[in-house]
């Protein structure tokens, strides 16, 4: 892939790889070495609301924590706008499955700890506090600890916490694996609604093929052992989507797709040794995960 | 979605659990008051009646002796508290966070913890006279150790889900020590506070017992060698009183540093 340098591109990542020594593998090959991320090449652009969707193992939150800045690719190159990330900044925002909030701090001050580290002044960091949680619908809530949060609520802080210092990206990683699922309906509804309305880049990880295709301008199909693309599909559903757009047989077209890609690991095969003794090499089908 | 004051109880239940955590102390006093008075009953020497310690307690309040005893201790036992918490906190913060550094410290640490510090006490004598600084000196180093390795773990026990996060808005050290590590550890310092505060009362009564000018435990030594039952009965309840004050504060005190805690039911 020809490196891109255009503005439209918002993040792009090449050939990037990660490896880490292990002492012991039980897998052979890779002579200590055990690969998680193989030659990952994804271009994600402005605005854009893209997912990325695979099982457990398969390096999509390592890939989420590479454009976070908190962990470092062995090879490649991975960059927001045209600069290499080196580090975590206030360019992205990131947002956890366990929520992360500072339980010592009200669901305010919560929202206000990336513009204390942005040294915004105090007034100015309560409007905008003030500003994010009107957005989520938490306005009646600022001055409650996170304790007397339900998980939906708690997620909701976490989001507009990470909205409130302004970054370009938001990365979610498995936001609403932990949330019932009449809630994770609403607050599909809801970030969607908050993306429109502040036109962010969003890469959304999750294991939930629905989740990732309700969401999506282009769904990430990822593999595990080590973790690659499989491929990416886009999603013409017409938006605004509501939760009705899942009963279409559009969407069921979509939904079947990306399971399929899910189902096989194409090249990749486990040995399998006969009764005999003979050895065949198989493709792994596997479910876990969807 | 109820206001704040959900949690506060209403009249009625805070007026019984009033009376449910005070009745059996009131009826036990107001016994130890009139049981004596009665015809015919006599206590034995070594055990005055309540009224009796009440009014040698009045007697040593009008010669100012109780309040000079009170003071003295108190003085003693907080200067060697805060000194040591203060301490305490710090070291406990550093080592906490340079792991490598604890590593090297935690066995002399252990050995100074578990030696009995009364034990250590004629050597503080010995270095720094019979004054009040050696007795000092014994309080510090009995309610160090406890903030201390509260603080430690403190320090190691913060989520690093918490840190990832404010590490991902790319804060500072210095700023990640102040608003995720401290806060973090708050619980446990506290904690160990409270624990200190205790052991060093203890410590100072049998430091003072020791050998001391004035101080409640001097006091109630002296008395008992008189023979002077009530006096001697008055200082122990007080010393008794001073325990319960002090733990109640604590308590308060840490519920308003840690009103964030979800409050176990």
């Amino acid at each position: 892939m020809a490196p891109a340098t255009s503005t439209e591109n918002e993040i792009e990542i090449e050939e990037c790889s990660l490896a880490y020594e292990v002492k012991h593998t039980r897998r052979e090959g890779g002579a200590g070495t055990h690969l998680v991320l193989d030659a990952i090449n994804l271009t994600v652009s402005r605005g854009e609301f893209c997912s990325i969707v695979g099982p457990s193992g398969c390096g999509k939150s390592t890939l989420l924590s590479i454009l976070a800045g908190l962990i470092k690719a062995t090879e490649g190159s991975a960059r927001i706008e045209g600069r290499e990330i080196t580090g975590p900044s206030l360019r992205t925002g990131i947002i956890m499955q366990a929520y992360a909030l500072f339980p010592w701090r009200t669901t305010q001050k919560n929202v206000e700890f990336g513009l204390e580290i942005k040294k915004v002044p105090r007034a100015e960091r309560a409007q905008i506090a003030e500003y994010y949680l009107e957005m989520v619908g938490l306005a009646d809530f600022r001055q409650r600890y996170p304790y007397e949060l339900s998980g939906g609520m708690k997620q909701r802080v976490a989001i507009a916490r990470a909205l409130a210092y302004d970054p370009e990206i938001l990365l979610l990683d498995e936001p609403f694996a932990a949330i019932d699922e009449q809630t994770r309906g609403q607050l599909h509804e809801q970030l969607l609604d908050i993306w429109e309305k502040t036109r962010k880049t969003i890469v959304f990880v999750t294991h939930s093929i629905e989740e990732s295709i309700f969401l999506s301008d282009r769904v990430v199909v990822m593999t595990p052992g080590p973790g690659r693309i499989r491929s990416i599909v886009d999603i013409g559903l017409a938006r605004p989507r509501l939760a009705e757009i899942k009963n279409t047989e559009e969407f069921a077209t979509y939904r079947k797709r990306v399971w399929q890609l899910l189902q096989t690991r194409g090249e990749l095969t486990e040995e399998i040794v006969l009764e005999d003794g003979s050895v065949i090499l198989e493709t792994v089908p596997f479910i876990e995960g969807i | 979605m109820a206001g704040n004051n959900k949690r506060r109880k209403p009249g009625l239940a805070r007026a019984l659990s009033i009376f449910e955590s005070s009745i059996v102390i009131v009826v036990l006093l107001l016994a130890w008051t009139f049981i004596p008075l009665l015809p015919g009953v006599s206590l034995p020497r070594y055990f005055p009646s309540f009224l009796e310690i009440l009014e040698a307690a009045g007697s040593m309040i009008e010669r100012g002796v109780l309040w000079l005893d009170i003071s003295t201790s108190l003085r003693i036992a907080l200067t060697g508290l805060l000194l040591a918490t203060a301490t305490a906190i710090v070291l406990g913060l550093l080592l906490g966070w340079f792991a490598r550094l604890e590593r090297y410290v935690d066995p002399v640490l252990q050995v100074l913890r578990n030696t009995p510090v009364l034990a250590i006490l004629p050597l503080f004598i010995l270095i720094l006279g019979i004054g009040d600084i050696s007795r000092i000196a014994v309080v510090f180093f009995s309610s160090f150790f406890p903030t201390l390795l509260n603080t430690i773990q403190g320090v190691k026990h913060a989520d690093p889900v918490l840190i990832r996060a404010a590490q991902s808005m790319g804060i500072s050290k210095p700023a990640l020590f102040a608003k995720v590590i401290l806060p973090s550890a708050t619980p446990y310092i506290l904690a160990g506070f409270r624990l200190a505060a205790g052991v060093s009362l203890i410590v100072l009564v049998a430091a003072e017992m020791l050998g001391a000018a004035h101080g409640l435990g001097i006091s109630i030594w002296t008395y008992q060698f008189s023979y002077q039952i009530a006096p001697m009965y008055a200082d122990i309840l007080t010393l008794a009183i001073i325990g319960v004050l002090m733990n109640f504060g604590l308590l308060k005190l840490e519920k308003l540093l840690t009103r964030w805690q979800e409050k176990p039911q």
